[in-house]
């Protein structure tokens, strides 16, 4: 039982032509004359469809796109669990969708109840002391994140020396990418022989002119990082700050915290550990949390409770970074994450997270004895192995799993570990679906390497030609 | 089934799952987890209800400046709504996700179409932040010092941009709008501009609700300058597009185009620009190819910009952007049609003629700005109080203070307020508001 893909040759939206008798009011003509001539238009270029055809083409389409409601998802770092029903349903109760951003705290006391409740519950599961919701996504965060610690430091007259950004080579290619953005020079460290952060090559990279020391635990390797502690003191004593990539957030969620390991500034990805849907690559949402003593910094507004129980925006932060969004944050995903939140609790929130990593170490029992899977075999939330050892490409036994209807892993990712596949089953995958993909990829490794590279055959297109793509540019219809 | 009695378990060796977490020192483990006990659906469900009805709702709707209460065809929720759509994730294995792949060009070309401008990329968060990049953006072609930005920009539009601007040695200098009619001053803008500018941005609709004739003709005075444009999409329906009034880049908020509301987010950032600036445009972007059976495809392209492979020198640490919100869009402008998208527009400008007229009457509100709204009318308001707040007890949403959306407005403008309209906005509503506003002292 896995994914088939529809096959429709589905024509572009452009090339369908049909009659458009989509109603709207009746407008009067003669307002147009209002309009200074030359702005005007008479030509809307826009192609005419009918609604039915509008439906019916979206529908093919959507069937030609594998979700994680087919079936298992298991991208690296992506955290592609089961998106609950409940929470599209509250998302889309018309007291929460139909409220317009401007229209003053008395009359969305329930929303801001909402986002008050996220607040405190992102608080207690990351040991942090405030939280924004504002950023859109978890790059956004990031870039957030660094906005405060340079604000920090610009008011302690250290901006000016502190202008580098560690980073180790397992990162995320977000984090330089963020860290770049907002000004700083990015130090990249690598890892050590065991696949963690190599303490030395940190004392070495650390200077007074570090700002700060971006890493997610466990890494991208699915690996712990056990010296935590000893890595956030070296980092204080040095003036920098501990930045937390929450993308892995959910190999730890109620086992222990970034704020107990001793970060200072963390973003949240809801789309990924609070199982809000991801669209096809967003919506999404990268709160941020912070320990007390950035608290001023955060972006405006937060959201903050009156001791007689009303909830309000509060604009007033001493040294705020100013805004990094239009509103709020993405409301919509915050109410789904919330949901999730208060429907599965402190005692479900926790399970998951066992569920989670039990999951990854099952498929490291069944996949260790035909792949190499370094830096031993404990893991958290994910593992990494490498192809190498089977004599395939990671990429060929990719299709190979796609043409099965199997989802494939993130591959070449992190850049650390040649020709490998990072595996993130999450909890809501059966033991059957783990067997299943295990198997499927035992078997891709034991093919023929010559078919495998005519894979897919079995999916709407063959493999694409992407050197052409990024060559004779073709953007538009 | 019990976790610590999974089968799972038993098959990699451990008796307990504590195992699992044997590398999590004991020192850093969470003692207790300060969050209530799950409930049921059905009790999450009950109490969303009770959330949500601490919500107010408005029977009559005059907020605008930036969202919108538009017409959404049941369609398009109906098509974001499909499961395959909603729960992917970004289209990695490409061949797998061919339906969205082909959304999201088609999302790039109608936007292109509609705009006039070259290349459109799969989508940015928002229309400010899209803004910010757009910026950014200018400043890598370019490198000049100095971007200029209407006096009147909405604080909060502002301070995005401010943002963005972080870590660049780029200046927001600002420009003139005049207080008479709410258009670019062009001689106060030719006085800014110089050999330093990287960009001039301009909106139209103005901040001051206005249709500005002024911002066509930027393209003669802006010198090495780049045009980047701020187009309310809807207002595309009538006027001419900003590819053909000479916009280098060109941004939209696309929430009007089939999304609902939602506290103002999530939205849809759109950006736009010339062929020339694809390799040193930010974001994702899918470009068509063929398969190696010479079958039409699509795949992302151009991914040597961005941060998974470029990292500190990618052109923005962009990932996660607004798809399903992109392919909304897309339906919504293919179920509208140019016939629906002009009529919108004119049943839009209508009823904010409709307003002016419904609140000519009153001694308090004044229609001093010249010229021609689109959504949003500014009127002098003479009361005493808050206006939103007097307006809500009649349950009208509107009449929000410029102040509260502008740093340092006009002299003659200190104390307007706005109400905006859509082609939604009913006769029973502006019979409610002018009513309303009668009463008021």
């Amino acid at each position: 039982m896995t994914y088939h893909q529809a096959t429709y040759d589905e024509p572009l939206l452009s090339e369908i032509h049909s009659d458009n008798r989509y109603k709207v009011p009746e407008a009067d003509e003669n307002i147009i004359n209002l309009i200074p001539e030359e702005l005007r238009t008479d030509n809307v270029n826009l192609p005419v469809i009918a609604e039915y055809d509008v439906v019916r083409h979206f529908t093919r389409l959507s069937q030609m796109n594998y979700g994680v409601d087919l079936g298992i998802y298991p991208l690296g770092s992506c955290t592609m669990k089961f998106n609950p029903k409940f929470a599209d349903r509250i998302a889309s109760m018309e007291n929460f969708s139909e409220t317009h951003p401007l229209v003053g705290d008395d009359s969305i006391q329930g929303s801001l109840r909402v986002m008050y409740e996220l607040q405190v519950y992102l608080s207690e599961l990351s040991d942090m002391d405030a939280v924004t919701l504002q950023p859109l996504a978890g790059a956004h965060g990031e870039y957030t994140g660094i906005l405060i610690i340079r604000k920090y430091h610009e008011s302690k007259g250290e901006l000016e020396k502190r202008r580098e950004i560690i980073i180790p080579d397992s990162a995320h290619g977000t984090n330089p990418a963020s860290a770049a953005m907002a000004g700083f020079d990015v130090v990249e460290i690598p890892s050590s022989p065991d696949g963690t952060v190599d303490l030395d090559a940190l004392k070495a990279a650390l200077s007074d002119r570090t700002a700060a020391f971006m890493i997610t635990n466990p890494n991208t390797l699915g690996l712990f990082e056990k010296r935590i502690t000893e890595i956030a003191e070296i980092v204080h004593k040095s003036g920098a700050l501990l930045y937390y990539d929450g993308a892995n957030f959910n190999a730890i969620m109620g086992i222990t915290s970034p704020g107990l390991m001793g970060f200072d500034v963390v973003h949240f990805n809801l789309h990924k550990t609070f199982a809000t849907p991801h669209g096809g690559g967003g919506p999404g949402s990268g709160p941020v949390g912070v320990k007390k003593f950035l608290k001023e910094f955060l972006p405006i507004p937060v959201v903050e409770k009156s001791p007689d129980g009303k909830y309000f925006l509060n604009f007033d932060l001493r040294n705020t970074i100013g805004k990094v969004s239009p509103y709020y944050g993405a409301f919509s995903t915050i109410l789904r994450a919330w949901a999730y939140i208060t429907y599965h609790g402190s005692d479900g929130l926790t399970e998951n997270t066992v569920r989670a990593v039990l999951n990854t170490n099952y498929l490291v029992s069944r996949l260790g004895n035909d792949f190499k899977i370094p830096f031993g075999k404990l893991k958290k939330h994910e593992l990494v192995l490498t192809t190498e050892n089977t004599g395939k490409r990671a990429l060929d036994l990719a299709k190979y799993l796609i043409d099965l209807g199997i989802h494939a892993p993130t591959v070449y990712f992190p850049l650390n570990v040649h020709e490998d596949m990072m595996i993130e089953p999450t909890e809501t995958v059966s033991k059957r679906d783990l067997d299943q993909f295990a198997d499927a990829l035992i078997s891709a490794s034991r093919q023929d390497e010559e078919s495998l590279k005519h894979l897919p055959v079995n999916l709407s297109v063959g493999r694409i030609d992407e050197v052409k793509a990024a060559r004779q540019l073709k953007l538009h219809w | 089934m019990e976790i610590e009695d999974s089968p799972l378990l038993k098959e990699i060796g451990f008796h307990s799952t504590d195992e699992l977490f044997q590398d999590v020192p004991q020192k850093i483990r969470k003692k207790e987890l300060k969050i209530p006990r799950g409930i049921s659906e059905f009790e999450l469900t009950h109490l969303s209800q009770e959330i949500a009805s601490m919500n107010r709702s408005f029977r009559h709707n005059f907020l605008g400046n930036g969202i919108y209460d538009r017409i959404i065809p049941s369609s398009v929720d109906s098509i974001i709504g499909r499961s395959e759509f909603l729960t992917s994730y970004t289209p990695y294995q490409a061949e797998m996700s061919q339906g969205m792949l082909q959304s999201l060009f088609e999302f790039q070309s109608i936007i292109s179409d509609l705009t006039g401008m070259d290349i459109t990329n799969s989508s940015m968060y928002d229309g400010f932040t899209a803004l910010g990049e757009a910026a950014r953006m200018a400043y890598r072609i370019n490198e000049g010092s100095e971007i200029l930005v209407p006096e009147t920009m909405y604080r909060s539009k502002l301070n995005v941009l401010h943002s963005y601007m972080t870590g660049l040695n780029v200046r927001l200098v600002p420009y003139g709008i005049s207080p008479a009619d709410g258009t670019i001053d062009l001689e106060s803008l030719e006085g800014k501009i110089n050999d330093n500018t990287s960009a001039i941005i301009a909106e139209q609709p103005s901040s001051l609700g206005n249709i500005d004739r002024n911002v066509a003709k930027i393209s003669e005075i802006k010198k090495k300058a780049l045009l980047i444009t701020y187009y309310d999409p809807i207002a595309l329906g009538v006027l001419k597009p900003p590819g053909e009034t000479g916009s280098d880049i060109n941004v939209m908020e696309g929430q009007q185009l089939g999304l609902h509301r939602n506290l103002g987010g999530p939205l849809l950032g759109i950006l736009s620009f010339r062929n020339e600036f694809a390799r040193k445009s930010p974001g994702r972007i899918i470009g068509e190819s063929n398969d190696t059976q010479g079958k039409r495809a699509f795949v992302m392209t151009l991914q040597t910009r961005e941060q998974h492979i470029r990292r500190a020198k990618a052109m923005s640490n962009i990932c996660t952007n607004q798809a399903l919100f992109a392919v909304a869009a897309t339906s919504y402008l293919g179920i509208i049609g140019p016939s629906g998208l002009k009529k919108i527009a004119l049943k839009t400008m209508e009823n904010s003629q409709k307003l002016i007229n419904s609140v000519s009457r009153s001694k308090m509100l004044k229609r001093e700005l010249n010229g021609v709204p689109f959504s949003d009318v500014i009127l002098k308001y003479s009361g005493k109080g808050d206006l939103q707040h007097k307006l809500a007890e009649s349950g009208i949403a509107g009449g929000i203070e410029l102040e509260k959306l502008i740093e340092n407005p006009h002299r003659q403008l200190k104390g307007s307020v706005f109400l905006s309209v859509t082609e939604k906005t009913g006769t029973e509503s502006l019979e409610a508001l002018s009513k309303a506003i009668e009463v008021i002292q």
